[in-house]
């Protein structure tokens, strides 16, 4: 065991202190320290997620995810919900491309209840074939709640698939419907073996405990689960892209139209360094609020659209995207907006962004770090999302620091980097619409 | 069995929680002025809930959403500034300043880093005081907001909501949707705007609930100062209601893959005696998410659902309680059932000792989660303020759920779910044969109102979700779905 715990960075005086150490079988542990109420959250993280989704059988990773909380051999069914709750705490869950994500949120002197809890789940699950019959319509009920009866998420989707090419990105992680019946559990258990395991987790603790409270409580729940041989991790390329896919959807359920264009751009952790923080501050700048370019001039100067704006998804292991989008007032054909979008984005492309454009920009990324602060889960989410795509605690505490070092030719490249080839664009509209 | 054996004895135990981790104290702002304070300076942040009688409930007949249209300009210029300029002084000082008409109220939200309190005040103080309402501000919030109704009209949750409430509500103002429609909308004039913030941004009866990185003598000059030129005067009291729910299925047939139900009954007034009972019942067989008689049978068992659940929402002229589930097109019918048989069960019978117990130890326990954080301390304050209750409230809530017994519960499911009488709006097309027509019984009497105490925190959403800056941007990245 690392004896010690040791703040995970020399932490600059704003950022609040984090503590981390790992135990003997493999476990990764990082504690935040917030003692302004009697309370906790506890995010176990694993690296796994819809890019493990064997060929054939996308959703799986979810699909899993929601079996955990069908019960172990002695705390069957859905015990492990209810003991929570009867604790007075929450829990849930969530599953991205490149990791999964467990969480509590408990009164203090209740979270070694938490931790057996979990630790009890991550070896003994107990899959029988009826509760996977019985959760698997569940996934598809949640997949036409959040995706099919959406036709701006199942834009979206299409949109990825297009993206990502031959990579997983391109699979949705809830998983395409006729895959998700094929789901079976056989799958969930091979699944189960090869990747949860002590040795594939990241604990994360925000709240009011101490790191040498964590260090002993972990090591008494988690550190009695052998660490066991996983399943590498496939690496997946990135096929070039030769050029732009462009699509239209015509869809009955559309009311409204919408133009938007994803591309595929560096992530944090493949960008050259101050990179992806200089995509951060284009987003911002170009599209992140209504004082930003796009809104400001196509939707109050020029009038064509109602909605404009741009955003940075750097969070992955693989690769980053970044998007724009613009809803047209009623009339503006779809291709108006677009040539509207693509000069406010070749003007930052051409010409540096101007001073107090820059300012405030980076000023909202570093104040919504304070923000952050406010709360454990947004805490906890931050260092367990960055560690999961191979940041470090000292990436996400000398974030502030390095979008204050953003420049002006630092955003211009990053606004050159936006080429078409890299880029998927959609035009949404209603049937019979313009 | 060991774990069981260390959950037994955890079980043991009353959670003995504190009721909350904050110290609150009212601030004396005037004999009208409710003002309740945390203060707490480990992160440089301050929040603000503000309450002002601008809801809803306000619109006029025939300018429906006047209310959510108003405070959708809040931020779009004020005294000297233009829309831009405002929202290039919020936004220079990363200012949080956001507006929703509830249907009651209007909740102005400021968070802020402490060292700009003083300067989102004095920006909130000119959005109330000296608001412009300019031709090209009103004209893209007006075009906003007829879009995201538009988009609303494919989404059947949406379509759903928006009948259940004129269903429910009938002809009180409480039934239209909180954005108003196309039509009411388009008939709003600059005039209108102007005359409801004029009548309706006043602080009479004003309620201000502040946690974070501030003083009391700080809190107490700054909001003196800020509300100082806002006018005192009180608008009319919101209508009394005349006969709630119409008993019956009604379906809006839409073709979309999986339809929404949305359901509801009279609920029970936040100062009546049952209203606490109510919200354990309620809890006990819909509110629990994971641990609900409703999800169990609806999802756990069957499968037919994603989530389904329950909320007791006490309005200041009615109660309701009013559920919602979405499933595939051929379970409709199926589905309306299983609710129906779940809330009958347990009309007739009530909860067991045991539901009641861990309904109470969830109900407590949880919290002091709601002062976890400055911006959550000041919105559950402010919820609080809003159902009329007295500071003290904070302290006594969980022993007044603690002293709720099984009688209580029976006596108050009997009250509120009782299925012969359930408003039911379905979105979509159900294809597994038409949803069981019943005659409707006649409708319940009206429930006499008037605000006082006792009662629960408020974390269930109101049968219509405040209108705030209407959006239409595309969907996020299908990526991360919580809940399991």
């Amino acid at each position: 065991m690392t004896a010690l715990a040791a703040p995970a960075a020399s932490a600059p005086t704003a950022a609040p202190q984090t503590f981390q150490f790992s135990l003997p079988n493999g476990m990764q542990v990082l504690v935040i320290p917030d003692h302004r109420a009697p309370v906790v959250t506890q995010m176990l993280w694993f690296k796994v997620g819809g890019v493990d989704d064997p060929p054939g059988i996308s959703g799986l990773a979810h699909f899993f995810e929601h079996m955990m909380f069908r019960g172990t051999k002695e705390m069957p069914g859905d015990l492990f919900s209810q003991t929570i709750a009867k604790n007075g705490g929450e829990s849930n869950a969530f599953t991205t491309h490149d990791y999964t994500a467990f969480y509590e949120q408990i009164a203090a002197d209740r979270l070694k209840l938490a931790m057996d809890l979990e630790a009890d789940r991550m070896v003994n699950l107990d899959l029988s074939d009826a509760n996977v019959a019985t959760e698997r319509n569940v996934v598809l009920e949640e997949r036409r709640m959040r995706v099919d009866n959406n036709p701006q998420a199942l834009m979206g989707e299409q949109m990825q698939a297009a993206l990502h090419l031959s990579h997983p990105y391109g699979r949705p992680v809830i998983g395409w419907a006729d895959e998700v019946r094929h789901l079976d559990k056989v799958a969930a258990e091979d699944f189960y073996k090869h990747h949860y395991a002590p040795n594939n987790a990241t604990l994360v603790v925000a709240g009011d405990v101490t790191p040498e409270q964590i260090r002993v409580m972990a090591q008494a729940a988690y550190g009695k689960v052998p660490a066991r041989p996983l399943q590498p991790r496939a690496d997946f390329s990135e096929p070039p892209r030769l050029t732009e896919t462009r699509m239209t959807l015509v869809r009955k359920d559309v009311q409204v139209p919408v133009f938007q264009r994803i591309y595929r751009v560096p992530s944090y952790a493949q960008a050259s360094q101050g990179q992806a923080e200089s995509f951060e501050t284009l987003a911002q700048v170009m599209g992140g609020d209504q004082t930003a370019a796009l809104y400001r001039i196509l939707v109050e100067e020029k009038k064509l659209a109602t909605d404009a704006g741009a955003s940075y998804d750097g969070y992955a292991r693989d690769a980053g995207e970044f998007s724009v989008y613009a809803v047209p007032r009623a009339g503006v054909p779809l291709e108006t907006l677009e040539k509207a979008v693509d000069q406010v984005m070749q003007n930052f492309a051409r010409t540096p962004a101007g001073a107090s454009d820059m300012t405030r920009a980076k000023t909202q990324l570093v104040a919504s770090v304070t923000y952050r602060r406010d709360s454990q889960y947004a805490m906890a989410s931050a260092y367990g999302q960055a560690l999961m795509i191979g940041l470090t605690a000292d990436d996400v505490e000398e974030w502030p620091a390095r979008i204050r070092a953003v420049n002006a030719a630092g955003v211009q490249a990053a606004a050159r980097r936006l080429i078409r080839r890299d880029a998927v664009s959609v035009y949404m509209k209603p049937e019979g619409g313009k | 069995m060991k774990l069981r054996c260390a959950l037994a004895l955890i079980f043991s135990f009353a959670i003995l929680a504190p009721a909350s981790a904050a110290d609150i104290k009212a601030l004396d702002l005037g004999k009208k002025a409710q003002v309740w304070f945390s203060e707490d300076h480990t992160v440089p942040i301050v929040a603000f809930s503000i309450t002002l009688p601008a809801g809803t409930a306000y619109d006029p007949s025939g300018k429906a959403g006047l209310a959510a249209f108003t405070a959708s300009l809040l931020d779009e210029g004020a005294g000297a500034m233009n829309s831009r300029a405002f929202q290039e002084a919020l936004a220079d000082h990363a200012i949080q300043l956001s507006a929703s008409a509830e249907r009651d109220d209007m909740v102005i939200s400021v968070v802020t880093l402490s060292e700009n309190a003083p300067l989102a005040m004095k920006l909130l103080q000119t959005a109330l005081t000296k608001p412009r309402f300019d031709a090209e501000a009103v004209a893209r919030v007006r075009a906003q907001i007829i879009q995201s109704i538009q988009q609303g009209n494919t989404r059947p949750a949406t379509v759903a909501r928006r009948e259940f409430g004129k269903e429910f509500f009938n002809a009180h103002p409480y039934s239209h949707p909180s954005t108003g429609d196309v039509a009411s909308i388009s008939a709003i004039t600059v005039e209108d705007l102007r005359a409801f913030a004029k009548s309706h941004w006043v602080k009479g009866n004003l309620m201000v609930a502040v946690a974070g990185d501030i003083t009391a003598a700080e809190t107490q000059k700054l909001l003196g100062d800020t509300f100082q030129a806002v006018p005192g005067t009180i608008p009319p009291p919101i209508p009394a209601i005349g006969r709630l729910g119409t008993p019956g299925v009604h379906v809006l047939e839409m073709p979309v893959p999986q339809p929404t139900i949305m359901f509801g009954l009279p609920g029970i007034m936040r100062a009546d005696p049952d209203f606490i009972p109510g919200y354990v019942a309620n809890y006990i067989v819909g509110g629990g998410g994971f641990s609900s008689r409703l999800t169990d049978e609806v999802r756990v068992k069957r499968g037919l659902t994603y989530g389904i659940s329950t909320s007791l929402t006490a309005f200041r002229r009615a109660s309701v309680m009013a559920g919602s589930v979405a499933t595939r097109a051929d379970a409709v019918r199926q589905t309306i059932q299983v609710v129906k048989d779940t809330l009958g069960e347990f009309a007739k019978n009530g909860a067991t000792q045991s539901e009641l117990d861990d309904a109470k130890t969830y109900l407590t326990g949880s919290f002091p989660m709601a002062f976890s954080s400055n911006a959550g301390i000041a919105a559950q304050l402010g919820a609080f303020q809003r159902q009329g209750l007295d500071i003290g409230y904070v302290a006594r809530r969980n022993a007044l759920i603690q002293a709720v017994t099984l009688a209580d519960v029976k006596r108050a499911a009997k009250r509120v779910f009782d299925p012969e009488r359930l408003t039911v709006v379905v979105a979509g097309t159900p294809v597994d044969g038409k949803p069981v027509v019943q005659r409707p019984k006649p409708p319940v009497r009206p429930e006499n109102s008037s605000p006082a105490t006792p009662g629960p925190s408020v974390k269930s959403a109101p049968a219509e979700t405040p209108a705030s800056k209407p959006v239409v941007k595309p969907a996020e990245k299908p990526a991360a779905p919580p809940k399991p």
